[in-house]
């Protein structure tokens, strides 16, 4: 589902060459709960970032679902991330003018889904993540928590084909972190659907299925439990 | 939704938003409050000089402009195939004379009008410029005397005026009119000097037995270059000449390009500020919420998605200040249209120099309005080409990062 071959992915701000991948081959398939982990800066979130289309690889080839996505261009990789890619982000990043409801919905209007398809997904998603009874909050009215739980149910809107996750658990509590977990987790075993984080946080290590270490732009261990 | 979001974002700044739409109001309210003034000023000095009195378009004898001299006369007969054209209503003959009036153990010298009573009642409403006595009738024969000219030589109804001047051709020109009427001309300058007969008295007077000094050329409509054109086609130029308001009052028409000029230089100072307020507007939405927008690319929302929210938020609230604007100025031009402003002071001595009438009138032209209101969404879609710049060279994983 995911292929990365031989990315190398360098950053040169005209004084300083920073490698931040060296030659990364990793195949992810459908259905993995799968962490990639490591030290900050040792090229996790530069990985994240490459497989989900956000930036290019200097050397390499990234093939998901197929598609070599480092070969579309600028507009193509925008329509691919709406319609094969989820993303849940550190800080939740929700629109914080739209309600629960509104967010969830958001993807689903940028893909002209129908009304009727857009509110039953978006009932049973936010069902699923336990916020039924929050549809009409604003982001501010609620927790961290809630939030990133409502940041998953908008990942999962547009039907993709797997969610890309940076830490997301980075800013929540214990009792959050476990309650978000463990709605993943169901998320995946029940509708296997294939989840990617980047996390040096160990309660997430402890649960994923396979965890991918990295570090200096290089992969050092690769364990599926 | 893109409307959804762009209307709910305005209100995450309440502040900022409300001081950009004040701005708008202001600017809209100000220029088109001023603009009103101005062209109504215009507008007042136009009828007062050009509509209601000289007219757009003059024939007279060639050389009667340079050399005002009652033997620069022509027989109205020559133009009198002009009224069957398109746009010419109507032609007004007149006498313009000088002559030395006297009363009691006063005397003045006055400008001599002899106009039609009939043509000028009908089409240039002379009548209701009196504002004492009576316009003239078959009752009422004799002269209609400015109001200013009355002050000065202290005059009342039914006194009478004698008349000493040069008539055609060397001849004399003397005789005895008794007054009918006051009028204001609106402009100081004519109400002391001008007296007005009909047009028989006059050429009378004069000795000029069917001949005119002057004819005014009635038009349809505004277009007076286009009727001027008409006529010159139509008449005998080498005896005649044909001359509109411009060619007649340069200075008028100077003052008011000088006075537009200065009123645009205002204006652009003006929607310079204004530029700058929503530039300032525009600069801190587009980086402040330069995270946000890579998060929406990063997401899946196309870039010209995201510009269009930008976009349409700030046509949003220029939207709302202009229609705000225009609402509070419309109150605010229609009393003053109504009640026009009285200068007193030494604007109005200075405004009276120039021989007009000291009142000021707002205009009511609707294009006043539209062409400000155009003007502020013209500012907005210039200002945004720095959110289109931004965005579409927006890159998801700097602008997250930051």
């Amino acid at each position: 589902m995911i292929k990365v071959t031989d990315i190398h992915k360098t950053y040169d701000d005209g004084k300083v060459q920073v490698h931040a991948l060296r030659g990364v081959d990793v195949e992810i398939k459908e259905g993995e709960f799968t962490a990639i982990v490591g030290p900050s800066g040792s090229g996790k979130t530069t990985l994240l970032n490459v497989i989900g289309g956000l930036d290019t690889p200097t050397q390499g080839s990234v093939s998901v679902s197929g598609i070599d996505i480092a070969k579309l261009s600028e507009n193509e990789l925008i329509d691919f991330r709406l319609n094969h890619i989820g993303f849940v982000f550190q800080s939740y990043n929700l629109i914080p003018v739209l309600t629960a409801k509104e967010n969830v919905e958001f993807l689903m209007l940028l893909q002209k889904r129908d009304e009727a398809e857009r509110n039953e997904r978006t009932t049973k998603l936010l069902k699923a993540v336990g916020l039924e009874d929050q549809i009409n909050k604003k982001p501010n009215e609620m927790s961290g928590g809630q939030q990133q739980r409502v940041a998953v149910a908008r990942a999962l809107a547009s039907k993709p084909d797997f969610v890309l996750a940076d830490e997301p658990t980075a800013n929540l509590d214990s009792k959050s972190t476990a309650n978000l977990l463990d709605i993943m987790l169901k998320l995946n075993e029940e509708e296997n659907i294939t989840f990617v984080f980047s996390t040096h946080d160990q309660r997430v290590i402890d649960r994923a299925k396979r965890v991918i270490t990295v570090e200096d732009g290089k992969i050092l261990s690769d364990v599926t439990k | 939704m893109l409307l959804k979001l762009a209307w709910r974002n305005i209100f995450r700044n309440k502040r900022r938003s409300l001081i950009t739409t004040s701005s708008i109001i202001f600017a809209v309210l100000f220029a088109v409050f001023m603009r009103s003034l101005q062209f109504g000023a215009y507008g007042n000095m136009l009828d007062n000089i050009v509509g209601s009195y000289m007219g757009y378009i003059q024939v007279h004898n060639k050389g009667f402009w340079e050399e005002k001299t009652i033997d620069n006369s022509f027989s109205v007969e020559e133009i009198e195939h002009l009224t069957s054209s398109e746009n010419i209503t109507y032609l007004s003959p007149r006498i313009e004379g000088f002559a030395l009036a006297s009363f009691k153990d006063e005397s003045k010298p006055v400008a001599l009008l002899g106009l039609d009573a009939a043509t000028e009642k009908e089409h240039i409403n002379l009548d209701e410029k009196v504002v004492e006595g009576h316009y003239f009738s078959a009752e009422h024969k004799g002269l209609l005397v400015g109001k200013g000219l009355r002050d000065i030589m202290k005059l009342k109804l039914g006194d009478t005026l004698v008349f000493l001047g040069q008539g055609y051709q060397g001849s004399m020109a003397s005789g005895l009119y008794p007054i009918v009427g006051f009028i204001d001309l609106k402009t100081p300058e004519l109400n002391k000097r001008t007296v007005i007969m009909n047009l028989d008295h006059a050429q009378e007077l004069f000795a000029l037995p069917g001949l005119v000094t002057t004819a005014l050329v009635g038009i349809d409509g505004d277009d007076w270059q286009g009727a001027q054109q008409e006529v010159i086609a139509a008449i005998d130029t080498n005896a005649l000449e044909v001359m509109n308001w411009q060619e007649m009052l340069p200075e008028l028409q100077q003052l008011i390009s000088v006075d537009k000029a200065g009123g645009t230089f205002v204006l652009m100072i003006l929607y310079s500020i204004i530029t700058f307020s929503l530039f300032g507007t525009v600069l801190m939405l587009t980086e402040e919420r330069s995270f946000e927008f890579g998060v929406l690319v990063a997401i899946g929302m196309g870039k010209n998605k995201i510009i269009q929210v930008a976009i349409l938020e700030t046509i949003l609230m220029a939207i709302a200040g202009v229609i705000a604007g225009l609402v509070l100025a419309f109150p605010i031009v229609l009393y003053f249209n109504i009640n026009p402003i009285n200068l007193s002071g030494q604007m109005q001595e200075v405004v009276e120099k120039f021989g007009f009438e000291a009142l000021i009138p707002t205009s009511l032209d609707p294009s006043i309005a539209l062409t400000h209101s155009g003007i502020i969404f013209l500012i907005v879609l210039v200002v945004n080409l720095y959110t289109i710049f931004k965005i579409k060279s927006l890159n998801p994983t700097t602008a997250m990062r930051k």
